[in-house]
């Protein structure tokens, strides 16, 4: 692994996953060993969809290689993908120019729920690692398969045979389905609107939330991350479409878990549990693919 | 989109049939609107989304309450231009005389198409119609095969639709056009969803039965 890091590096500015004061970031990494396993503080998108940039300008941005995402964090880049790629300029630059190692967890985290949408092994990734003690199993893609012509090859079983048990060790949700399930009416919104503080959290925190806002600053237009859940997401000189707080967090679940299928036939969670983690009034996003809403 | 550098960006329909010359029909209400018309310059990006279809089908009724009009004065243009004009019919409502846009091209129009008026309010002057906009479809002269292009405030358009499906026009025909916060035009920014659509791609124009399901649809 060292060696293919090193090749890759001498191509790619080079960051990872690293500690720092206690809590894990990206930055500037000059070895392997230096990546840190555990998962980030932040979700990587930040390397995709800047939380603040002027869109007057498109960069030429250069390559980037980034050591120790989450395959729950690498995922939500894929799903980002079906919505915005090959529209959004800036993002589909990067995302060209951006090779991401993701790492594959030994053991379920507490609260992810990763093994709901398939498990952390992915079937779509640039360069997919999986520590086994010392030895590394890594699932290169074609594009980036040439670091790697001094591994030894296997075929794809032991990845697919780990994400195998590794499920099994995890409670798997009841996701099937959920978008004809969910309920407009469901007494969950306003319960949640009862205790949330439209903070933004949660779509600060979430590797698939995508929403941006515009605005000028002097002579720079801007786009800056946004969150459905803020009162002035709809707001505009007609009104506002989602005045009241349960309207909002009910367009944020009924979007991952039913407008995206509709559009994308995919769910918008990769089941990373950060939304919930960083909840300062503990929703639970697994409650609502959880609840039962035929008794409502 | 039309942009004030310095100000922002908003979503404005062009008022004009392609071919002619661009034009907007702007009311002056929020930071960028009231500053277009004495800006140096304006930015222009696009045009983004869906126009009306009116080339698929024999007969156009065109129906536009308040502020919903330029996009009609677009329509109406491309017709004339097409030599169409005569399997067009146009209902338009306004809240008082004094809130009609466009009164000189209306009179122009008049000559060769089949243009109704009416308003909430009329005053001593007014000697059409009063009444909301779907008092008018009982006047239609077109069939009822005819697409609907409906434009306007959302209870506006829900009303028309709903007489207009009562009255028997097909609701594979009926097209609304739906307003909502569209920053970046292109379905990324996540602000105009209704439902699984984002109005600023998939619409503004939307077929009635690809989005009647939609419980955010007349807001």
């Amino acid at each position: 692994m060292k060696d293919a890091f090193k090749a890759i590096s001498k191509d790619f500015e080079t960051f990872g996953a690293v500690e720092r004061e206690g809590e894990i970031v990206f930055e500037r990494v000059e070895a392997f060993e230096r990546v840190s396993e555990e998962r980030s503080r932040y979700a990587p998108k930040e390397f995709l969809i800047s939380r603040n940039e002027n869109v007057l300008i498109l960069e030429d941005y250069g390559k980037t290689a980034v050591f120790g995402v989450k395959s729950c964090d690498l995922k939500g880049f894929y799903l980002m993908d079906r919505q915005i790629l090959g529209k959004d300029p800036f993002y589909t630059e990067k995302r060209e120019k951006t090779l991401f190692a993701n790492f594959v967890c030994n053991e379920p985290c507490e609260g992810g729920f990763c093994s709901s949408f398939g498990g952390p092994v992915l079937d779509q990734y640039d360069l997919q690692i999986l520590r086994n003690e010392e030895k590394y199993h890594v699932a290169v893609s074609q594009r980036y398969d040439g670091y790697f012509n001094s591994f030894q090859r296997e075929d794809g079983s032991y990845l697919r045979d780990f994400n195998d048990r590794f499920n099994e060790k995890m409670d798997i949700l009841p996701v099937d389905g959920l978008e004809s399930r969910m309920k407009w009416s469901s007494a969950l919104w306003k319960d949640y609107a009862s205790r949330c503080i439209s903070c933004g959290a949660c779509n600060f925190s979430c590797p698939t939330c995508y929403c941006f806002d515009l605005y000028d600053e002097g002579e720079d237009r801007k786009r800056e991350w946004d969150s459905c859940i803020l009162a002035g997401f709809t707001s505009s000189s007609a009104g506002n479409i989602r005045k009241d707080l349960d309207e909002r967090l009910r367009q944020r679940f009924y979007h991952k878990f039913v407008y995206f299928k509709r559009s994308s036939d995919t769910y918008l969670c990769s089941g990373c549990n950060r939304c919930v983690e960083d909840c300062p009034v503990e929703i639970d996003i697994k409650e609502v693919i959880s609840h039962d809403y035929s008794e409502e | 989109m039309l942009s004030v550098l310095g100000t922002g960006e908003a979503p404005i329909s062009v008022a004009s049939g392609s071919g002619r010359t661009l034009a907007f029909t702007i009311r002056e209400i929020g930071s960028v609107t009231s500053r277009i018309k004495d800006s140096k310059s304006v930015g222009v990006r696009g045009p983004y989304g869906t126009h009306w279809p009116w080339k698929k089908y024999d007969e156009v009724l065109a129906i536009a309450g308040g502020i919903g009009i330029p996009p009609v004065r677009s329509l109406i243009e491309e017709m004339v231009d097409a030599g169409k004009e005569r399997n067009l019919e146009v209902l338009y409502g306004a809240r008082t005389p004094s809130d009609i846009v466009y009164k000189r091209e209306i009179n122009e129009w008049g000559k060769s198409i089949d243009i109704h008026l009416t308003v909430d309010r009329g005053d001593s002057g007014w000697r059409g119609n009063t009444g909301f906009v779907p008092s008018l479809l009982k006047d239609v002269h077109l069939g009822k095969d005819a697409a609907v292009f409906v434009i306007g405030p959302p209870l506006m358009m829900m009303n028309t639709v709903k007489e207009a499906l009562e009255m028997g026009y097909r609701e594979d025909r009926i097209f609304l056009s739906l307003e909502r916060r569209m920053e970046c035009g292109i379905g990324v920014c996540g602000h105009c969803n209704i439902g699984e659509f984002y109005a600023c791609e998939a619409g503004p124009i939307f077929n009635y039965s690809d989005v009647k399901g939609e419980k955010e649809l007349f807001l």
